[in-house]
């Protein structure tokens, strides 16, 4: 077997200036497309359960274009598909001594685009599993709609969720690769650029696979952490049944 | 309507799917007063209480709570239902304590008791808490302010719920067969806070097949069978001489 060590364990303990940019523009990227996708998907889960039945229509559509198509060819769109129809064009923005790169901005959009249409299928399941109950009780204190989602239904729509949401953040650091095709060097590109002038492909791409693991493995400590913390004060044997199914995984 | 008068149901009518559940009831709670609801299972006296704080709808009727209608608002002499915000308004003025008692599960006692004053009342956070916590004395459970829902038993999570709904100082509580989803060792626990709340005026509604506390603690029985009001008078009355077949029968059945 042809293994350079040396090569393989200086690119993994003395990485490049240029590889550790890429690795903070994946950490950025997936961090702020995964919030917007947060809050999108909630605006998209309100929609999907409203009453009123075109905006219900309106997100259904949404979700199911969106998961419906790779996010690949989604990423193209937004940023190349859309210039090129002459509908929108990502301009570098500069503030100060920072830039924020057009094609930056069209890849953080294109993943919480993406990841909007799952969370809001996530959401409304975590606040279909409450309990009806929960909500008269709200309701027959006189509280109107939003006063009852923030402060009743949500709170413990979240801690159902708090597993898938785990999963979607996980998926979400992976899935920043894909922004690659637009040029944004985030990890990916940079070793590919690299392997390019070096064709040590075998020790490059075992060093982003371990690059990769790394971030997956401290999500899943900081996961393992938030499950313990916030199934404070809920025994598992009076829990709504998708909480008591995550804490008997424990 | 009559000044006195709190709550005023007139020719109700309600359908789920093609089973009539309310048929042109006429169903009245003067202020202070005490009425209990009895009835054989699926007579519709639970949905009845659920309509007075608008938890269902009706098809016809209607139904006014302090003088104002609830769900609907007239326009041009027809009913058009209301906004959620309205109604939400007028909800704070009924109290409910539900069969399941929908504690709140993600805060602990004391927030669930002082929750909705805050919110809604604007009542400063240390009044709303030194409320809970006396209303809590009330109901006899002072020492258990931190605890969560969870950890209480059927019967202490009936008398915070009851303590929830007294800190929004309703006109009327509702009861909705309060004692059905309890232990029998818990029930007495429950009644007693109930007949301690019914020598203070406030005005009570009661579903529940617990027919000791009707004939001790209502001023008033009111009968349901199949969607109606099939016989309604003081508590002596309905228990010793029930006039309407259908009251002997289900009088006959609970009370051996």
């Amino acid at each position: 077997m042809n293994f350079d060590w040396a090569y393989f364990s200086a690119q993994l303990f003395t990485p490049s200036g240029a590889f550790l940019e890429g690795l903070g523009l994946t950490i950025i990227m997936s961090i702020s497309a995964q919030l917007l996708g947060f809050v999108i998907g909630l605006v998209v889960a309100f929609g999907r359960m409203s009453a009123n039945k075109y905006l219900s229509f309106a997100a259904a559509a949404y979700i199911w274009i969106i998961r419906g198509t790779p996010l690949l060819v989604q990423i193209v769109f937004i940023y190349t598909g859309l210039a090129a129809a002459n509908l929108v064009r990502f301009e570098d923005i500069t503030l100060g001594p920072i830039t924020f790169p057009g094609n930056l901005q069209a890849g953080i959009l294109a993943l919480a685009i993406n990841e909007a249409a799952y969370m809001a299928e996530i959401y409304r399941a975590g606040i279909t599993a409450v309990d009806r109950g929960q909500f008269e009780a709200a309701k027959a204190l006189g509280m109107p709609p939003i006063m009852l989602m923030r402060h009743v239904v949500l709170p413990q729509a979240f801690r159902i969720i708090l597993l898938p949401i785990g999963n979607q953040f996980n998926i979400m650091l992976k899935n920043t690769t894909l922004v690659s095709v637009i040029g944004v060097s985030e990890m990916l590109l940079v070793t590919e650029t690299i392997n390019s002038a070096t064709f040590r492909t075998f020790e490059l791409y075992s060093v982003l696979g371990i690059y990769f693991l790394l971030l997956t493995s401290l999500w899943n400590i900081f996961m393992a952490w938030a499950e313990r913390h916030f199934a404070l004060g809920r025994p598992a044997a009076k829990s709504p049944p998708a909480l008591a199914a995550l804490e008997m995984g424990k | 309507m009559s000044e006195d008068l709190l709550i005023e149901a007139t020719n109700v009518e309600k359908w789920f799917g093609p089973v009539k559940v309310l048929d042109d009831v006429n169903f009245k709670v003067k202020r202070g007063e005490v009425v209990v609801l009895i009835g054989p299972s699926g007579s519709g006296k639970t949905t009845l209480l659920r309509c007075i704080n608008h938890l269902e709808t009706v098809q016809n009727g209607r139904i006014a709570v302090n003088g104002s209608l609830i769900g609907y608002r007239e326009r041009n002499g027809k009913l058009v239902s209301d906004r959620e915000s309205n109604i939400a308004i007028q909800r704070r003025d009924v109290g409910m304590v539900f069969q399941r008692f929908n504690l709140f599960a993600n805060m602990n006692v004391l927030d669930n008791i002082s929750l909705a004053p805050q919110l809604l009342r604007g009542t400063p956070k240390a009044d709303a808490q030194a409320q809970a916590r006396a209303l809590l004395a009330r109901v006899g459970l002072p020492e258990k302010a931190e605890a969560f829902p969870q950890e209480l038993s059927g019967g202490q999570q009936q008398r915070v719920a009851i303590a929830r709904a007294l800190a929004m100082q309703p006109a009327v509580l509702l009861f909705d067969e309060p004692t059905s989803a309890l232990d029998p060792e818990m029930v007495g626990e429950v009644l007693a806070v109930m007949r301690d709340l019914a020598t203070t005026g406030i005005t009570m509604v009661v579903v529940t097949h617990e027919m000791g506390f009707a004939r001790q603690v209502a001023d008033r029985v009111v009968v349901m069978a199949e969607g109606k009001i099939i016989e309604e008078g003081p508590p002596e009355q309905i228990f010793s001489s029930p006039s309407h077949p259908k009251t002997q029968a289900l009088l006959a059945a609970v009370l051996h």
